[in-house]
């Protein structure tokens, strides 16, 4: 049962094609992982779904929804949430804040202007259970821009998952991480539901083969090669083109 | 015919002195994202200069070539001096401080050429007409439009053709690498700062012949140059011919055929095109713009000392007025109205993100409303007040809907040219508003039995006013809605990826903040009986956002205490001196370079710096 | 190993850059702690490390686009730590970013001789680019943004080599590039080492690095830990596993 599907996406800047007849389906509860090398397409990939980027042909569907030209917020609304490969906060709200904001966003009241913000306490619960959901311990008031990096990854995923997604979509969560803050990063995703598809982008070979169910390689803004985990290591020309150049 | 090709002719005319000014503001902008506003002064002072010239030299000639040489020197002048040190800042000082400039500039022409329409004759050769089908058609004009052609064609030739425009354009693209390969920054920039300063001087001078010289040019240029650039594209030469054509033609054709509606034409224009194109006509799509006020954080909650501390100052603002006399009482109520402005773009500015300087309008109409229904149908003053809110929100609503389309330094362009066309209405619709005169309330209404002519009672209006608007905005910014402006200051892009329909937030911000803007209005009609156009001018929104800066936006009660400084400063000033223009202008910009986080601001980073420093 | 850290002692004029106790900061974050490095004249050493080590900021640093808190900067025994970009790339330095920089709405010709230095004197000349890069020749009237990502490389390389510089700072060169691509961009920067030019490399493809580099230091949080020749690097499997290998 598909959850998402793109059908020939393809889009380019001038003549510097970043997708080209991208057709990739994302089965429900699966855990997809694109790799590929930088530069191959994979986060103008998810721009594209996202909907941070409308340019150049092909469809995105959506359970049976076509969302394609639907702007950012409407996507989101509809079950669809994002992180960000360099991390994209509210640098100078609280860590709670950060989360009440998307919380507010999908299930509060976003337009109540009389209630005080701070004595929302159902959306103040939801935002602490996620807070404990992705590992980030330690006072919740402190303003955004004073976590460690590897902490304000983990609150990148805390806002994706506050929207109550279906399909989550993580771009390179573990990049920039310590082998540690990579560890624990593995096992926030490993501890998500079934009933939470994701789409990934990931360069970390033991993060890949640790979280895919299947691997989908990106060369050049084409689809190289999908299929799972063994399938791929296996595969001579993902070999040859991209892990070979890696080790 | 002879009448069409007339207008289009004269629409040329318009078409190339908006182009000289454009162009320059443009390129300034696209190298550096640096928006001066005193570009329309450079244009002015062109055409004074080059009147004193004239007047030494006989020559038009000699004018139209010497006058840019001391505005020039003028403009490479207070780029080096004054605006290389605030690159590192947001667009909001650098614009705080032309705007400073600005005043600057008018205060030394009206000192050195007096506040009449100055005269300049067109050079002899030109000072015919030539004949045109049947009709005829002024030769100077003519001139004209080939001179601006001509600069135009040597610009693109200049900018295209030749190894230093081909440095310009690399910087344009990108700056810090043009740095990166051995180009100097910030001389080329300082070249091109003098070349656009250089060429609004010369389409200063070749207006005088035409529209002669006056104060007050210098707006009259700039905000329809501002429209092109907002037409056209930011940073595109060719954005900014087409969009001066455009506009030109547009302007000269509504007045010609179309009268009543002349003002409104080139406003529509750029709906369409912000409708259509949201980055202009020839403009590059841009990602969101970088959040721009960004840095304050979030209002904190009332603490309990904070509280005692609020009440003890209400309690002062009550006592106050039984213990000084009518002049000091009328002097702090204009203070607490003209406060409720100042948190009401603060709404905007400080929590929502939004550099919006057209906020005078809000309070423009809120006051108009207030003080026509009173003198044409005998409305109740409150009855007004409260119609005035909802016009001014209403106007809000339509202004915003095309305003939040954009972000930046065009948000704050099309927020200025839109109260423009608000003060255009003020001053033209003669019948109802008065025109420049204004227009004055008859009787002083009174509110359960209490005259408002007593200074007093009003004063304890604009008091109760003031501390409902304080404490309605501090909780609307507390609340979730509240909560939300602040997300979209920090972080548009993420907002949206949460799953917010920005625009409709950030069109709910620049409303309620109108609606406010409005009430303040409404009272000022009560407090002061009296309003004209200067209320909506230009400078008046730059006054109030003077304001909010002074005081530290994104902190409610510093501009507050910004509205007071900037008031008292401006009757003690105005007292004492005739060139408080200038000396306001000289206290923005000392403002601006020394206080950048206002005052309030200042004093929150002295506390918390000093906090830190005592180990926990 | 404090000589191999520093580099061999050579004459000044030599000692093409020096990094001396380099601390840089963005905000409060310590991004660069204490690198010392050194590249001297025909040498090209290389800067490895995973995503947000700081071998970028050390370019910057280089460069003069960020400021170091303390440390100093010398090229050709000179102290530039204090001098702009721009005045650094008047000295001699060329500079290829990661994101390549290539200025969209110049043609390729022009993004070649807009900056250009020396070119009289010089030994780079758009004849000898065109021969280096002989797809670059091939599209000299296109503008910058019609380019693909291996002719924008490319670009950027050829584009600092207009400057004639002693020095090349260049900045993952591979990113992103098709092997065949790559390979000729390698083989490019080779000859600009056999030509003895000096090279800063940042790399974050192993097999490109070890191909290319005298000298490799490896930087983990913003320190470098460890330095050795291409032989001691490609046998190091604990280096290569904690600071290196996906």
């Amino acid at each position: 049962m598909s959850v998402l599907r793109t059908e020939s996406l393809y889009c380019a800047f001038g003549s510097l094609v970043v997708t080209k007849d991208v057709t990739l389906t994302v089965i429900k509860g699966e855990r997809h992982v694109i790799i590929g090398p930088n530069g191959a397409g994979k986060t103008s990939l998810l721009n594209q779904i996202g909907g941070q980027l409308h340019a150049g042909r092909g469809r995105i569907l959506l359970g049976g929804t076509d969302i394609t030209q639907w702007p950012p917020n409407r996507i989101a609304q509809s079950g669809i949430a994002r992180t960000f490969q360099r991390n994209n906060l509210f640098p100078n709200l609280t860590v709670l804040e950060n989360l009440c904001l998307a919380v507010e966003a999908r299930r509060g009241r976003p337009w109540d202007f009389f209630s005080l913000a701070d004595h929302r306490h159902a959306v103040i619960r939801r935002a602490e259970a996620l807070l404990a959901q992705v590992h980030i311990a330690g006072d919740a008031s402190r303003p955004v821009h004073n976590l460690s990096y590897g902490e304000q990854r983990q609150l990148e995923i805390g806002l994706a998952l506050a929207g109550e997604p279906t399909l989550l979509l993580l771009d390179e969560p573990t990049s920039g991480m310590s082998p540690a803050e990579t560890k624990s990063m593995i096992a926030l995703i490993a501890s998500l539901p079934r009933t939470l598809s994701i789409l990934m982008i990931e360069h970390d070979m033991n993060v890949v083969f640790t979280v895919a169910d299947r691997i989908t390689v990106f060369y050049y803004g084409e689809v190289l090669a999908s299929g799972p985990p063994a399938e791929i290591r296996n595969d001579r020309r993902v070999r040859e083109i991209y892990l070979g150049m890696e080790d | 015919m002879e009448f069409f090709l007339e207008q289009i002719l004269n629409g040329l005319v318009y078409g190339v002195l908006l182009f000289l000014t454009a162009a320059g503001l443009s390129l300034i902008f696209g190298l550096m994202n640096v928006v001066s506003l005193a570009h329309g002064s450079f244009f002015m002072m062109g055409g004074y200069v080059a009147y004193s010239l004239y007047r030494l030299t006989g020559s038009f000639w000699a004018a139209l070539l010497l006058a840019p040489v001391p505005i020039v020197a003028a403009g490479v002048a207070m780029e080096v001096i004054f605006l290389r040190p605030l690159y590192r800042r947001g667009h909001l000082d650098q614009v705080l401080l032309t705007f400073g400039f600005t005043f600057i500039f008018l205060d030394a022409v009206q000192t050195i050429w007096g506040r009449d329409v100055l005269a300049l004759p067109p050079p002899a050769v030109f000072d015919g007409v030539v004949a045109l089908g049947t009709g005829v058609f002024s030769s100077y004009r003519l001139f004209l439009i080939g001179f601006g052609l001509a600069i135009a064609l040597l610009l693109w030739l200049f900018l295209d053709r030749s190894q230093l425009g081909a440095r310009v354009r690399a910087g344009v693209d990108d700056a810090a690498m043009a740095g990166g390969l051995g180009c100097n920054i910030s001389a080329l920039f300082t070249a091109i700062f003098g070349a656009g300063v250089a060429l609004a001087a010369l389409g200063g001078v070749a207006a005088g012949p035409i529209f002669g010289i006056y104060p007050g040019e210098d707006a009259e240029i700039l905000i329809p140059a501002f429209i092109v650039i907002v037409v056209g594209g930011m940073g595109s030469l060719r954005g900014a011919f087409v969009g001066s054509l455009l506009i030109g033609e547009a302007d000269t054709f509504g007045n010609a055929y179309m009268p009543q509606l002349a003002l409104f034409l080139i406003y529509l224009v750029m709906a369409i095109v912000l409708l259509v194109r949201p980055q202009g006509l020839f403009g590059i799509k841009h990602g969101l713009a970088a959040s721009p006020s960004g840095s304050t954080p979030a209002a904190p909650l009332p603490s309990r000392r904070a509280l005692a501390i609020g009440l003890i100052g209400v309690a002062a603002l009550v006592i106050y007025p039984l213990l000084v006399a009518d002049y000091q009482r009328s002097l702090v109520t204009e203070l607490l109205i003209f406060a409720i402005v100042a948190m009401s773009l603060d709404l905007l500015l400080g929590f929502t993100g939004l550099m919006s300087l057209g906020h005078a309008a809000f309070f423009g109409l809120g006051a108009y409303v207030v003080i026509v229904l009173g003198t044409f149908f005998d409305f109740n003053a409150w009855f007004g007040v409260a119609l005035g809110i909802g016009a001014a929100a209403l106007a809000a609503l339509v202004i915003g809907y095309f305003c939040v389309r954009a972000s930046g330094i065009p948000f704050l362009m099309l927020t200025l040219a839109f109260s423009q066309l608000v003060y255009s209405v003020a001053l033209k619709w003669r019948d109802v508003t008065g025109g420049s005169d204004g227009i004055g309330l008859a009787v002083k209404p009174s509110l359960f039995g209490f005259t408002l002519s007593n200074s007093l009672t009003m004063y304890f209006v604009a008091l109760f006013f003031f501390v409902l608007c304080f404490l309605g905005l501090r909780r609307l910014v507390s609340s979730p809605l509240g909560r939300v402006f602040i997300g979209i200051r920090e972080n548009e892009a993420r907002m949206l990826a949460i799953g917010y329909a920005t625009r409709r937030y950030k069109l709910a911000s620049f409303t309620i903040g109108g609606a406010v803007a409005g009430l303040a209005g409404g009272l000022y009609a009560v407090f002061n009986g009296f309003i004209s156009p200067d209320a909506v001018y230009w400078s008046a929104s730059g006054d109030i956002l003077i304001m909010v800066m002074l005081g530290g936006a994104g902190t409610l009660l510093g501009p507050v205490f910004g509205a007071a400084a900037f008031l008292l400063m401006k009757n003690l000033v105005s007292t004492y001196s005739e060139h408080w223009l200038a000396i306001i202008g000289v206290v923005f910009v000392a403002c601006v370079l020394f206080f950048p986080g206002g005052f309030w601001g200042t004093l929150r980073q002295v506390r918390i710096m000093t906090r830190e420093k005592v180990p926990a | 190993m404090a000589g191999a850290r520093a580099g061999p002692k050579l004459p000044g004029r030599l000692r093409m850059l020096e990094l001396d106790g380099i601390h840089t900061y963005y905000g409060d974050s310590h991004v660069l702690r204490g690198v010392s490095l050194s590249v001297g004249a025909g040498e090209v050493v290389c800067l490895l490390g995973r995503n947000g080590a700081g071998k970028t900021t050390t370019i910057l640093t280089a460069m003069g686009y960020v400021k170091p808190r303390t440390g100093r900067i010398a090229y050709r025994a000179r102290n530039i730590t204090a001098l702009r970009p721009f005045e650094i790339a008047r000295l001699g330095v060329g500079y290829v970013p990661q994101e390549r920089g290539i200025f969209p709405s110049l043609t390729v010709v022009e993004n070649l001789t807009v900056f250009a230095r020396g070119t009289r004197r010089g030994r780079w000349t758009l004849p000898r680019i065109f021969a280096l890069f002989p797809v670059l020749e091939a599209r000299v009237g296109h503008l910058g943004f019609q380019l693909s990502g291996g002719e924008q490389q490319m670009l950027s390389i050829a584009r600092a080599l207009m400057l004639n510089p002693t020095l090349l700072l260049l900045d993952e060169p591979s990113e992103g590039l098709a092997p065949m691509i790559l390979q000729q961009i390698v083989t490019a920067i080779k000859s600009l080492r056999n030509e003895g030019l000096a090279i800063l490399l940042v790399e974050q493809n192993l097999r490109t690095a070890l191909a290319l580099g005298d000298r490799h230091h490896v930087l983990n949080k913003g320190e470098i830990c460890y330095t050795g020749s291409s032989a001691e690097l490609g046998g190091n499997d604990t280096v290569l596993r904690d600071y290196l290998s996906v």
